[in-house]
C-alpha cells in the first residue's frame, strides 16, 4: 500500500518543483521573447518607412509610364487585333519581383499563371518568370512550362533598358507564340491592387487584324519595328504597375506586422509584470511561513 | 530592309543605341541624370525542362 503510494507522493513532489522551475525560467523566458518582438516591431517599423519612401517614387514613375502601357493596348483594341486560332501557342509573362514580405502580391499573380495552366491545352503554353518569387511559386509543379527567369527586379526601380533586355530575350528565344498575355498587378490606390493582364500577338495576328486599315502607311516593315518596341513598353509598364503594387503592399503589410507586434509587446508586458508579481508573492510567502515557524 | 536591321539588330537595340548616344549628347547638368536610366541590373536564366539552361545567357548580345 506504501510502496504503491510513494511514487504518486514523488511525482506530486516532482511536479510542484517543476511548477516552481518553470514559473521562474518563465520569467526569464518571457523577457526573453519581449525583446525579440520589440527588435522585430522595430524592424517592421523601419521597412515601413522605407517602402513608404520608395512607394512615392514608384507612383511618380508610374504616372510617366502610363502612356507607354495605354498606347501599346489601344493600338491593338482599334485594330482589333485576335489571337490566331490555327497558332495555339501562348505565352504567359509573370510579372513579380525577387523580394517577399509584401502580401499576396505575388502568389496572386502566380495563382492566375496557375490556374490558366491547369485548364485544358496548358501543354501548348510557356513562361516567362519575371522576379524569382513567380519562378518559386512555379517551378516545382511547372517547372517545364518555364522557358526563361529574370531576376534581380525589384532592388532597384525598373527602367526602360531592363524591359528591353527581357524583349530583347523574348525577341531572340527560339519560341514562336500566337498570342499570350502579360500579367501582373495593376495598382489601382495605395491599399488595392488587382491582378490584369496585357495582351501579346504575333506579327502575323497583327497583319491579319480586321481593322488594321485604320492606320496608314503601315508595311511589313513598320509593323515588326512596332511590335518589337510595343512589347518593350508594354513590359516596362507592366514592370512600373508591378513595383508600385509591391511598395503599396509592402507598406500595408509591414503596418500590419507592427501593429500586430504591438499587441504582443503589450500581452508580453501583463504576463510578464503579473508573473514577476506572483514570483515575489510566493517568495514573501515563504519567508513569512519560514518566520512563523520560527516563532 | 533597313541598314540596321540587315545587321542583325531589331528596333529595341537600334533605339537603345540612338537614346545612349541623344544622352551622351545632353548639357553637362543634364546628363548626370540622364545616365542613370541608361541603367539595367536585370539578369536573364533560359530554362529548359524545369531547370536552368546554362548554355548561353540569352540576354547578352
Amino acid at each position: 500500500m506504501l510502496g504503491r503510494a510513494a511514487p504518486g507522493v514523488c511525482q506530486v513532489v516532482a511536479v510542484a518543483n517543476q511548477q516552481q522551475n518553470r514559473n521562474m525560467a518563465t520569467l526569464k523566458a518571457i523577457s526573453i521573447r519581449l525583446k525579440s518582438v520589440k527588435n522585430i516591431q522595430k524592424i517592421t517599423q523601419s521597412m515601413k518607412m522605407v517602402s513608404a519612401a520608395k512607394y512615392t517614387r514608384a507612383e511618380r514613375d508610374l504616372k510617366a509610364a502610363r502612356p507607354y502601357g495605354e498606347g501599346a493596348v489601344q493600338f491593338y483594341e482599334r485594330a482589333e487585333v485576335a489571337a490566331p486560332e490555327d497558332d495555339p501557342k501562348q505565352l504567359y509573362i509573370a510579372m513579380t519581383s525577387d523580394r517577399g514580405l509584401c502580401g499576396a502580391v505575388h502568389t496572386g499573380v502566380s495563382k492566375v499563371i496557375r490556374t490558366r495552366l491547369q485548364e485544358p491545352g496548358a501543354e501548348n503554353i510557356k513562361v516567362i518568370c519575371v522576379g524569382d518569387k513567380s519562378r518559386g511559386i512555379l517551378q516545382r509543379l511547372y517547372g517545364k512550362h518555364i522557358i526563361s527567369v529574370c531576376n534581380e527586379i525589384g532592388r532597384l526601380p525598373p527602367t526602360f533598358n531592363d524591359a528591353c533586355k527581357i524583349a530583347g530575350a523574348i525577341l531572340t528565344s527560339d519560341y514562336e507564340f500566337g498570342s499570350g498575355k502579360i500579367v501582373y498587378n495593376k495598382f489601382r490606390s495605395v491599399v488595392s491592387y488587382q491582378q490584369s493582364d496585357l495582351p501579346l500577338f504575333s506579327q502575323k495576328a497583327v497583319e491579319n487584324a480586321p481593322k488594321l486599315a485604320t492606320y496608314d502607311s503601315l508595311d511589313a516593315d513598320v509593323i515588326q519595328s512596332y511590335m518589337e518596341f510595343s512589347l518593350a513598353s508594354m513590359l516596362f509598364y507592366a514592370l512600373k504597375e508591378g513595383a508600385c503594387s509591391e511598395q503599396s503592399s509592402r507598406m500595408t503589410a509591414m503596418d500590419n506586422a507592427s501593429k500586430n507586434a504591438g499587441e504582443m509587446i503589450d500581452k508580453l508586458t501583463l504576463t510578464f509584470n503579473r508573473t514577476r508579481q506572483a514570483v515575489i508573492t510566493r517568495e514573501l510567502i515563504e519567508i513569512i511561513s519560514g518566520a512563523a515557524a520560527l516563532d | 530592309m533597313s541598314a540596321w536591321r540587315q545587321a542583325g539588330l531589331n528596333y529595341i537595340n537600334y533605339s537603345n543605341i540612338a537614346a545612349k548616344m541623344l544622352r551622351r549628347a545632353l548639357k553637362p547638368e543634364l546628363r548626370a541624370d540622364a545616365l542613370k536610366r541608361d541603367e539595367s541590373h536585370v539578369r536573364i536564366t533560359p530554362w529548359l525542362n524545369g531547370r536552368p539552361a546554362h548554355l548561353k545567357a540569352a540576354g547578352a548580345k
